[in-house]
């Protein structure tokens, strides 16, 4: 039932686990759906969390003057894409 | 009796501020720009130039440096400054209607009201010159500042910081926040400027004490050391728990490439005894916990690698109230105020800290109310049975957990929308547990034991 590529399934059970999401299922995500705000209502505590669960996990620093880390955050698909790349 | 002071009272030759950011008809070099007393008394005429002849200006100025010259502005203008607790279109908006003859301004980050007039600072021409003339007088008792606190249900409530108050607060801070008053501190926060925190400490010792201010805000870890690494030294970091965790915690730093750091100030939630000696030794550095509250602006600190203890600071009287509470006074203070939390006083100057009364709750160093967050859930027309409640929690920012029986037809995401809609994003239960029902006594109480263990059941399963 759900769209998840193998990837974004991990990276959705990182988020789970990381910021307490403990009343969702990691399949429950959706790749499109928006993590801030409406959506999934993460906020800035939460992008955070996930830059040092991300930088801890894979490797990957991220920082807010870049290109393209506002737009890294926007969903599920967006920020793995953003990981892929930059491992 | 003095009645006015000076508007800037620090060292005529230590820089006041040093740019990382370029401005209108300012580009800043990659080595940053360092900004004169003279240079910034230049720049605060010419914004106080261009303000209405009104009485509040909403500052939400994002730019730490844009921030102080337009509060700094707003004071020669003998106005006040708002310093709003979020910067939500419509906190502006509902502090307009309470304080009349109020006007935003801004440098262009910040979402602004379209029903309140606003002024954007970051369009005026910001080139480098000198003030010439005298240096303007402030009166000891003008209203300099009013920050706000949110509480867990948005409803902002003042704290008048009179230009007295800043001056004194200010002193005392450097006096037990400062390593020593011979160097100039480059304060880099990852906090804003409008926070009491980031405010005593990134705003205000740098035009009160031997501090220099620094315009950015880094949040994430790799910001916060590139910056530092270009930062000229002596160098202080000011930031919360949070932060310093994330940075303590960054790979960036396993290569033993640490950029010194002299001075570490952390606030606005417990920090964790082995996180601050892991950074002590990750930096070198020593760091201090400071305590304290809105009402009041920083009380004590201490060195938490080394001690659980906190020193008061003087200037300041604890008083013992009935039923434990403490009740804080001073000279620039203009009224008393009871502490939320339990202090235990080892000695006339020190004490520990042991809980606060169970109804206040702290957040990601917002305050609130488990009661109003309680009220709101009772609010939702699809609650049957509920509870919201704070478990105790193994996590850098703990949260607040939902337990509740919902009507027919009320699904779980429309509830977190009601939350959303009524309650700062910190005080957004989560997780949300849908049950069939609440394990209530007989006489319908909720024990706290019994909560824990069904919330318990819940979360494994």
């Amino acid at each position: 039932m759900s769209n998840q590529t193998p990837a974004e399934a991990a990276l959705a059970e990182l988020l789970v686990e990381v910021l307490n999401l403990e009343d969702i299922e990691p399949e429950e995500i959706k790749p499109e759906e928006l993590l801030f705000g409406e959506g999934l209502g993460l906020d800035s505590i939460d992008a955070l969390e996930i830059a040092l669960a991300i930088a801890q996990e894979h490797g990957v620093e991220i920082k807010a003057e870049d290109e393209g880390t506002k737009e890294a955050f926007a969903t599920l698909r967006s920020l793995n894409a953003f990981v892929e790349q930059h491992k | 009796m003095t009645l006015a002071t000076p508007l800037l009272q620090r060292p005529a030759e230590a820089p006041l501020a040093w740019l990382s950011l370029g401005l209108n008809g300012l580009p800043v070099p990659s080595n940053g720009q360092h900004i004169s007393n003279s240079q910034f008394l230049s720049h605060v005429w010419r914004v106080a130039k261009t303000l209405p002849s009104e009485n509040y200006a909403i500052n939400v100025c994002d730019n730490r440096y844009l921030f102080l010259v337009a509060a700094w502005a707003v004071i020669v203008r003998k106005q006040t400054n708002l310093l709003p607790p979020n910067t939500n279109a419509s906190t502006q908006e509902s502090l307009s209607k309470l304080y009349q003859g109020s006007y935003i301004i801004h440098d262009g980050a910040a979402e602004c009201s379209d029903s309140v007039d606003a002024i954007n600072i970051a369009q005026l021409d910001w080139s480098l010159s000198d003030h010439i003339g005298e240096l303007p007088q402030v009166e000891l008792n003008h209203a300099a500042i009013i920050s706000f606190t949110s509480g867990s249900t948005g409803e902002p409530k003042p704290n008048v910081k009179s230009w007295r108050t800043l001056q004194e607060s200010s002193r005392i801070n450097a006096r037990y926040m400062l390593p020593n008053d011979s160097d100039v501190f480059y304060h880099l926060a990852t906090v804003p400027g409008q926070h009491m925190w980031g405010l005593e400490t990134s705003v205000l010792l740098p035009v009160f004490a031997n501090a220099c201010l620094v315009d950015a805000r880094p949040m994430y870890p790799h910001d916060i050391l590139s910056l530092l690494t270009v930062l000229p030294e002596p160098r202080a970091l000011i930031g919360t728990p949070l932060h310093l965790r994330a940075l303590s915690g960054t790979q960036k730093l396993t290569q033993g490439s640490a950029p010194s750091l002299s001075n570490v100030l952390c606030a606005t939630a417990p920090l964790d005894q082995a996180l601050a000696r892991e950074f002590e030794s990750r930096f070198s550095t020593s760091l201090r916990e400071v305590y304290g509250c809105s009402e009041v602006g920083s009380m004590s600190v201490r060195r938490t690698a080394q001690t659980d203890v906190w020193t008061k600071f003087s200037g300041l009287n604890f008083g013992q109230e009935d039923g434990g509470k403490t009740r804080v006074t001073a000279d620039h203070l203009p009224a008393s105020i009871l502490l939320e939390d339990s202090l235990n006083m080892v000695n006339e100057d020190q004490f520990k800290l042991s809980g606060r009364a169970s109804d206040q709750i702290k957040i990601a160093g917002k305050r609130g109310s488990l009661f109003e967050v309680n009220s709101v859930l009772m609010k939702f027309e699809g609650v049957q049975d509920g509870v919201v409640f704070f478990p105790p929690q193994d996590r850098p920012v703990p949260r607040l957990v939902a337990l509740v029986c919902l009507r027919d037809g009320f699904s779980k995401d429309a509830l977190r929308e009601h939350f959303r809609k009524y309650l700062d994003s910190a005080f957004v239960p989560r997780p949300i547990y849908v049950v069939d029902a609440l394990p209530r006594e007989e006489n319908g109480k909720l024990n706290k034991a019994k909560l824990q263990s069904f919330y318990k059941s819940l979360s494994v399963g």
